[in-house]
């Protein structure tokens, strides 16, 4: 066993040896690390209990009641409650509006919830400042709006999405301004927080400011936007789509317009795109003529039955078969009819479909 | 070359490739540290503001199958309750020699449909489409049996009518907000052109209803060995080649894609025996040659769990698989080896993969004769001999622990101090014996490539879990 107790190793044999020292030592360390973890979130977890326990009938009482709101006896919340405390409050926000609303902002000013928020939000985590951000916006806490407009421009997504909303919770005619310049640039914003944000700005604020933004962008941008367009007012709206689709060439901005088509403005051009050189323009008015549903289109939507693209064809079809004017008879004649094999075929899946079969 | 200038000249190869393997793993271990704390700093914001609930990117689930009649029920019904605002099912029974597509019709009310189904990547021919006409968003394509997952897995991509194109097995147990987890960096960032997510063992685990109910342990040593290598493989093995969109396999088990994208790419090789790996390079070679931005990503999310084999002879067979599949791979996709603008994919990824996955077997087993060999004619230090042991199963139990701990950090699936102590005692009996035998199967497999052989589906014996529940 003396060889255990060695010091004349070579070189490369000492540098194994104090490998071993710290392999040994960042194995105990991660172990060590990992039992904390667990640790905490076994505790986290049992505050997290005793701190609902304690606050749930509280939340409850204000949601429901003004009075309750303002004369309640509040739990004490401990030094390690008071991320649950945000939190809760949060969660209980998300879940109502009106008069519920503004008990819980009552509820909240009798608590540290205001203060809390406005300490989280100078903290250097992400998350911290997300929930700050979120409490901040649920309260309208006006004092906060220039840090929280410095907020929006932040690369993590969430905070600066977080913070977007909130500004336009703070302040609509403000933050609109701010943020509907933004939407285009900042394309990693999910789409549905935009149109949320948007809603809750109204549609009477957000028309003219995403008009003039779809007008003034590039064609690229103008798809985009356009994607956010059915939040505008519907005569604002009707006129955007009918200068866009006369005006402009880009396949994408008018495969965007003509989803947004919904009367029967612009429809000589409509009729027109069923021969344009981009498949999914084709397949879009093919839709759209649907949804117009005259007679005059029949013959324009049997055509392209025969297209070369599935799409174009499915969307043909479809589109013939819930035209309002064409009975299960007249249908089947039109199938019968058909000389492409493709076109028969389609016809049949979409009658199919549509339990015509 | 004298015996002696051959022994040391092998030293230092088996040290070279000891300290290289080590340091790429230590690497991929603190690029996954980082990326994961990264990731969870806003998951949680995420899902308590439901940012994701009512996106309008419409998933298709093909779930392609072959003689699954034992469970194909249960897990379409677990399938359809899955957490997503619009997605269809479409399963595709593969030539099934069983019930399997008898008892999809008796139980979901299928009928035959006269769908205008469209070839745009290969596959065997489509005997019929049939629809349920109880639930509007499941289909079943019936075909002649293609001899594959991957060709079934094209005729499903074919009936595809969603812009995102999720690849599952048919024994998968998916958590049901799967795909809303997966789905997320389609959302963050446009140019995602596929995702995949963390496999986890299913065995030990109770499942109901298609669903996981109770997450444990399995009792089998070999599953439960599995357990460690799943982590260790998904939750720093991917994840720390995902941030510099390096990542080359997305399990076949779970995987999201672009559709479009991947049709252009002419969608999965029925030929290849590890598809879903050659699917992920092709889809590398695609974008590269299209010299467009484009992120193949991952999520640590644990998405899905599957059956791993729980004896030896199923075991082999898998292993010897998987190494066949990444030298088939590698070779169809040599282009990007020595693509000067394949960035880390070409110079970092798949070099790693050719040096220590790929022919990595070769020195191990090579190693560990070389050892008796000296050990037997006497020229073997012994104590050099044993810290250099030491030194080698302190890293893989240093790495396992880093593995536990990176699960711990994200999501805690095993709640019981119990579970976590049997985790830390594999992590270091594994080391005797198990890494041995893998790699000779490694190196049979790498054999196996290199004398050329064909693939076939391939089925293990289920675990009772999940059999029991089918039944």
């Amino acid at each position: 066993m003396e060889w255990l107790f060695r010091t004349d190793f070579d070189s490369t044999t000492t540098i194994a040896l104090w490998s071993i020292a710290g392999v040994l030592v960042t194995t105990v360390v991660l172990f060590v690390y990992t039992m904390g973890l667990r640790f905490a979130t076994v505790a986290g977890d049992r505050r997290r209990s005793r701190f609902l326990a304690a606050w749930r009938d509280v939340f409850a009482a204000a949601m429901l009641s003004r009075r309750a709101a303002e004369n309640i006896e509040l739990p004490t919340v401990s030094r390690d409650e008071r991320v649950n405390l945000l939190e809760e409050w949060n969660r209980a926000c998300s879940i109502v509006d009106g008069d519920a609303a503004e008990n819980l902002m009552i509820l909240a000013r009798r608590t540290e919830i205001p203060a809390l928020a406005t300490t989280m939000l100078k903290k250097r985590r992400v998350s911290s400042k997300i929930l700050a951000t979120q409490t901040l916006g649920h309260l309208r806490d006006s004092k906060v709006r220039q840090r929280i407009h410095a907020l929006v421009e932040h690369e993590n997504t969430a905070l600066s999405i977080t913070a977007a909303l909130a500004l336009v919770a703070i302040d609509a005619d403000f933050g609109i301004t701010v943020v509907v310049p933004m939407i285009e640039r900042r394309r990693d914003w999910p789409k549905n927080r935009v149109s949320v944000l948007l809603r809750m700005a109204g549609s009477e604020r957000i028309s003219e400011p995403l008009y003039r933004a779809i007008r003034s962008a590039e064609d690229d941008a103008k798809t985009y936007l356009l994607e956010f367009a059915w939040l505008i007012e519907a005569q604002v709206l009707d006129a955007l789509v009918t200068d866009l689709l006369r005006e402009n060439k880009d396949p994408g901005v008018i495969n965007a317009s003509l989803k947004l088509v919904s009367g029967f403005s612009g429809v000589p051009r409509i009729a027109s795109l069923t021969q344009h050189p981009v498949s999914f323009v084709r397949m879009q008015a093919a839709k759209v003529l649907g949804r117009i549903g005259q007679q005059e289109h029949l013959s324009l939507l049997e055509s392209m039955l025969d297209d070369r693209e599935w799409w174009v064809r499915y969307r043909a079809a479809q589109s013939i078969t819930s035209l309002p004017f064409l009975g299960p008879n007249e249908l089947r004649r039109l199938r019968d009819r058909q000389e492409d094999r493709y076109a028969a075929d389609m016809l049949q899946q979409t009658f199919a479909e549509a339990g015509l079969a | 070359m004298t015996l002696q200038d051959f022994v040391l000249t092998g030293q230092w190869v088996f040290l070279a490739y000891f300290v290289g393997i080590n340091t790429g793993y230590l690497l991929q271990n603190v690029i996954a540290a980082h990326g994961i704390r990264k990731y969870l700093q806003t998951a949680d914001q995420y899902e308590a503001e439901n940012v994701f609930s009512s996106l309008d990117i419409p998933i298709s689930l093909v779930v392609p199958a072959y003689n699954e009649s034992v469970s194909i029920v249960t897990s379409v019904k677990a399938m359809l309750q899955l957490e997503y605002p619009q997605y269809e099912l479409i399963v595709v029974n593969d030539g099934s020699t069983d019930d399997t597509l008898q008892k999809l019709i008796d139980e979901f009310g299928m009928q035959e449909f006269p769908e205008a189904y469209r070839a745009r990547v290969e596959s065997t021919e489509v005997r019929s489409v049939y629809r349920s006409t109880r639930i509007a968003n499941l289909r079943v394509v019936d075909k002649v049996n293609g001899g594959s997952k991957a060709d079934a897995s094209n005729a499903g991509i074919n009936a595809c009518r969603y812009p995102l194109v999720c690849v599952v097995d048919a024994d998968s147990v998916l958590q049901p907000d799967s795909l809303r987890r997966v789905v997320r960096p389609f959302l963050e960032d446009p140019t995602t052109v596929a995702v995949g997510g963390t496999v986890r063992i299913a065995n030990g685990c109770t499942v109901r209803q298609g669903f996981l109910e109770k997450v444990g342990l399995p009792k089998n040593f070999l599953a439960l060995v599995q357990v460690v290598e799943y982590l260790r493989a998904f939750l720093f093995g991917r994840m720390g080649w995902s941030p510099i969109n390096g990542l080359l396999i997305i399990s076949g088990a779970f995987g999201l894609f672009h559709k479009e994208t991947l049709i252009e790419a002419g969608g999965y090789n029925p030929k290849a025996v590890g598809e879903d790996m050659e699917l992920v390079l092709r889809l590398h070679r695609l974008m590269k040659k299209k010299r467009k931005p484009y992120r193949i990503t991952f999520v640590p999310d644990p998405v899905c769990r599957t059956d791993a084999p729980e004896n030896l002879k199923d075991l082999k067979g898998q292993r010897v698989r998987w190494q066949h599949g990444l030298g088939q791979a590698l070779a169809l996709n040599r282009s990007l080896i020595t693509n000067p603008r394949g960035g880390a994919v070409s110079w970092v990824a798949i070099p790693f993969y050719m040096v220590f996955e790929l022919f990595g077997p070769i020195i191990e087993v090579a190693g560990y004769f070389f050892i008796l060999i000296c050990g037997f004619m006497g020229w073997l230090s012994w104590p050099e001999a044993a810290i250099f042991l030491g030194l080698a199963v302190g890293l893989g139990v240093m790495l396992s622990t880093s593995a536990i701990m990176l699960e711990e950090l994200s999501f805690g699936m095993y709640p019981r101090f119990r579970d976590l102590a049997l985790l830390y005692f594999i992590a270091i009996v594994e080391n005797f014996g198990f890494r041995q035998l893998t790699a000779i199967w490694r190196f049979q497999g790498l054999m196996r490539w290199l004398r050329g052989g064909e693939h076939k589906w391939e089925s293990i014996t289920r675990s009772s879990s999940l059999m029991d529940e089918a039944k």
